[in-house]
This record gives C-alpha cells, structure tokens and sequence, in this order.
C-alpha cells in the first residue's frame, strides 16, 4: 500500500501524520509526506535561506520525524541501514566476508513541491499511484486547511484513490462503512480490516437502500463482506438504512468515530453526495471520514 | 432437548440466522428444522388441484430449494446437525404458522436486519404470525458471540413468564447473564446502577422491588444472574448500552402500542432479540 499524507504546518497535520503512522506500523506502507509551498524565491541569497529556514521545510521534517518516533529504531521498516561486512553462502558450502548495504525495506519520502496545493497533492497521488491520500484539517473551522480553507473537501472529491480526512484527536470506537453498490475493491476491504485492527473499533456495514429492500446485489455483497471479516476474526454488524434518511443516520453515527463511504461511479451516493454536498459531509461530521474509490 | 424451527429464505438475514442459530446450538441442546415457504402470490396463483397443481408448485420450488440447499449446506461444517429444509408453496404467516402447531415446537427463529428506521421492526412485531404463535420467538439480526445474555424488564413485565421462558430455553446452558431494569428518562446520562445502590435511591423503590422479585424467582429456578442493574436513559441510549450482549431477551404484548418503550428498544438493539409474549 502507498500512502500519501497531505500536511502544512498546523496541530492537524501532526495528528494526521501519527494515525498513519499506526497504520503503516501494521501494514508497513510505503508513504510519502509531502508539503507544497505556493511560490519560493528562485534566486539570491533568499533563495540559499529557502531550505533551511521555510516553516514548511522545517514542519515536513519534523513531521518526518513525529513519524519515525512510533516505530523501535530496530523493528522500523523505514530506517536505512548502515553498511558492513556479513558473512553469506555464495554457492553451497562456500561463504564469503561480503560488504553489504541494507536499504529500508519500505520508503518514507518527505517531499515539497511548489504550487497551487490542491493541483500539486492531486498530481502527487496521480504520479505516485497513491491508494489513500490522509489529511487532517482544523476541525474549529469547519475542517478547513489554514492557508486553503477548500482544500480538504477538493483533495476528497477529486482524488483518483481514496482519501481519509481524520479529525484531530477523534477517539475511534466504531467504523461504519456504506456500501450500495456490488463494486468493492479487495484493497479497501483489506483497508478497513487493518483500521478495526488498529482502533479495536466495532465494524458496521451499512447497506443503503432506495426503498425497504436491498438490491440483490448489494445484499449479495454484504453477506460476501460478513464472511469475509467474520473469517478474520471480526465481527461486523449489518444495518439497513434507506438513502432519504443516511444524513440523520450520519449524524447519529458521527459520535462514534469514523465514517466510510463506497465510492464507485454505480454509487448512488455519487448522487447523494455529489461533488458540492461531500464539503457539507466533511465539515458536518465530526466523525473522520474516509472515502473509498 | 429445544425444539426449533429457523424460517429460512434465500437472503443475507437468513443467512445469518442460521449462523447464529448454529453458534447457539454448541451451547443449548437443540434439534434445529429449517423451513423455507415459497410465496404463490410472486408467481401468480395456483392453477387447478391434483398433479396439476403438483407440477406447478415443484416448479415454483425448484430454484428456491436450490438457494436453500446451498445456504444450509455452507453451515453444515459447523453445525452437522442441520437437516434438509421442509419445502412448501403457500402464504408464509399461515404455513409457518401450521407447522409451529403440528410440530409442537419451542422456539421459532427468523432473520431481521437490523435497520435505522425502527418502523420495521415495529411493523414486523404487527405480524399476523407473531400476534398468534405459542412459542417464543428469536429475531437474529446481526452475527454476534453469544457471549452473554441480557434480561430486560420493565414495569409491565410478566416476570412468571419470562423467568419460565428463560429457564427453559436456557436449562443447563453455561451462559452469562445479567438482569436488567428499563427505566426510561428524558435525555441525558445513562446511569447503570447496581440494585444496591438503586435501593437507596430516592426514586427507585417500586423499580428495586421488581429487581429483586425477578432476582429471586431467577435464583430460586436455579439461574442466578451474574449481575442485576437498573438503565435509566432514552431507548436508544439504553438499546447502545445493549449493543455488547450476545442476546437480549424481554417481553412483550402481543398487540405491542405503537409507542411501547421496550418496542422501541428492542428495534434498536443490533444484536439478537429473544421474545417471549405476555
């Protein structure tokens, strides 16, 4: 999995950086953090400063950093490893003293690009091949980003993968996924167990229905999903909501800590939630929100 | 040895009923029968008698009792004990109903999914089946551990009933189980109060007497609960403090009013719900 965290220089970011880092501690994720910065000095002595002295720079490494300190240096799959001698079979019964490097198993790139920070985190997923973009935001401000209040909301509805907007300091004791459509990826199936996992949350999948019954395929999916972490040892629940009522549902729901929606272009909650209204989800829910593509 | 019958047909609720209803049968002593009733009226009605009438209803069976048979035999792994189901054509409430009566059964199981809209539930329980069956009654509507059971009454409660019920159904089953006291408020605090400190309560006095009257007919049926506490919250702040049981039993009225506290409880709870009738 390679993920990608969004961050600036805000608490937000922070806390957004360190719930990733539990995750990556159980998927061992390849991620990259990245901060943009709208424009830099191209020349003179300003430009030389730049590196050194930008707040931006500066909060990426120490992000970078708030990051490495979840993991015990010697069980952290981030970490280049020195170089030296070790002694390896090269053919049966023959070993040699060989001078080796041992590379990180799995990357963490902390990254600034320049520009309009929407358009850079997008073509960063896009170049990255990202499969889940997470972001904090101020939730005081009806989780906005300081310097692009519609930031969060944009990265959400345009994302190419899925995208986790988690909520400062949100105590997540139930996950509840909606799914209306028969379309789920393995991935986020995988996604989902690895976060029940890593909170110990109660998993509720949420079938959405237009009239009192499911659609067969949806019903279907539903009881595939039921084996499927029943076989891992997870207990989900299953509850039937009809579409006219999912924002009072969502509102109840909110409490408990994370909300999940199936994405697909069958979703009828594409049409539910459709690019202008997600923004009303994001900054109505005190829930954290995680789409799903 | 309970006697049940699981109405089955071929949908995820079903499904998971049969699975919860195996999970219980390591743990009760059960002889489970499965049913599936093919509605007529989804096919038109029924031509003629005789063979005529035979061809058309075996027709009408053949796809459903292929969706059974592989529903039935998914579980058979864990649940060997299960039986091919009984296969008939006719109008659901009437059938099930019959077959409760000529099998003498103990308990009836069906699947409900659990849904945000508590008027399903609510109309469910208005059923003509549930107004005239015998036996009690086991709404599965979520896969869950049978870990520990909940028994909740209220001031209305038939506590005979349910203390019989209960012991019956659970006769030499090593199950938890606490008993529980409803009482409803206006929003606010859920408080969990064990009956001691209920006792010394300024308003509990009738509340801790049917507590401790249930507790005794419990104790001296042989089936002490592991602890005794009294709710007092919203239903739906009592049905979240249920969530975490395996199975919730009460009573209720066979009429339940529209407005009944304990109906609306019980369509909020997620787990399974076990319903004997006052």
């Amino acid at each position: 999995m390679r993920i990608l965290i969004a961050v600036d220089e805000k608490p937000y970011s922070a806390h957004a950086v360190r719930e990733v880092a539990r995750l990556a501690a159980n998927t061992w994720a390849n991620v990259t953090l990245l901060g943009v910065h709208a424009t830099i000095p191209t020349s003179g002595p300003a430009a030389r400063e730049w590196t050194v002295n930008d707040p931006l720079p500066k909060a990426v490494r120490e992000l970078r950093e708030t990051f490495l300190q979840h993991f015990k240096e010697e069980e952290c799959p981030y970490l280049q490893r020195e170089f030296g001698y070790e002694l390896i079979e090269v053919t049966k019964g023959v070993w040699e003293e060989l001078y080796v490097a041992k590379t990180a198993r799995k990357d963490l790139k902390a990254k600034i690009r320049i520009g309009n920070p929407i358009k850079e985190i997008l073509a960063e997923a896009q170049e990255e091949e990202s499969d889940l973009i997470v972001l904090g935001c101020d939730q005081a401000r009806d989780c906005t980003w300081e310097d692009s209040r519609i930031l969060p909301q944009k990265i959400v509805n345009d994302a190419p993968c899925s995208v986790l907007v988690a909520k400062e300091e949100k105590q997540v004791n139930k996950i509840v996924c909606c799914l209306d459509h028969d379309l789920v990826s393995q991935q986020s199936l995988e996604m989902i167990n690895q976060l029940v996992t890593l909170y110990k949350a109660k998993l509720v999948i949420i079938g959405l229905t237009e009239g009192e019954e499911l659609k067969v395929e949806v019903e279907k999916k539903m009881d595939a999903i039921l084996r499927y972490y029943t076989a891992r040892d997870i207990e989900p629940w299953v509850e039937i909501v009809e579409l006219s009522s999912l924002g009072a549902f969502i509102t109840q729901e909110a409490k408990w800590g994370l909300m999940a929606l199936w994405m697909g272009k069958k979703s009828i909650l594409e049409k539910v939630f459709p690019k202008g209204k997600v923004d009303k989800l994001i900054k109505g829910s005190e829930s954290s929100v995680l789409i799903l593509r | 040895m309970i006697k049940t019958l699981v109405s089955l047909n071929a949908d995820l609720a079903s499904s998971i009923a049969l699975r919860y209803i195996c999970q219980m049968a390591s743990m009760v002593d059960m002889d489970i029968r499965t049913i599936h009733v093919e509605e007529a009226d989804a096919e038109g009605n029924p031509p003629g008698t005789g063979w005529v009438r035979r061809t058309w209803e075996k027709g009408l069976l053949g796809t459903a009792e292929a969706e059974i048979s592989q529903l039935i035999n998914a579980e058979r792994a864990s649940c060997p004990t299960l039986s091919s189901p009984k296969m008939i054509v006719g109008e659901h409430e009437a059938e099930i109903l019959r077959e409760l009566e000529e099998g003498s059964y103990d308990l009836l199981v069906e699947g409900i999914l659990l849904s945000f809209d508590t008027s399903h539930f609510e109309n469910r329980m208005r059923s003509k089946l549930y107004k005239k069956m015998d036996c009690p009654l086991l709404l599965v509507k979520n896969l869950v551990a049978l870990n520990r059971i909940a028994l909740v009454i209220d001031d209305h409660t038939d506590l005979p009933s349910l203390v019989s019920v209960f012991s019956k159904l659970f006769e030499g089953a090593q199950l938890k189980f606490d008993l529980l006291h409803m009482i409803l408020q206006k929003p606010g605090r859920l408080s969990f109060k064990k009956d001691a400190q209920d006792a010394a309560s300024p308003v509990s006095g009738k509340k801790s007497s049917i507590l401790t009257k249930t507790n005794n007919m419990l104790t001296e049926a042989g089936r002490p609960p592991s602890e005794v506490k009294t709710m007092r919250d919203v239903p739906s702040g009592i049905a979240d403090s249920l969530q975490d049981y395996g199975l919730v039993m009460a009573c209720l009225t066979r009429q339940p009013a529209r407005k009944s506290p304990m109906l609306e409880v019980l369509s909020r709870v997620p787990s399974a719900v076990l319903l004997c009738w006052q």
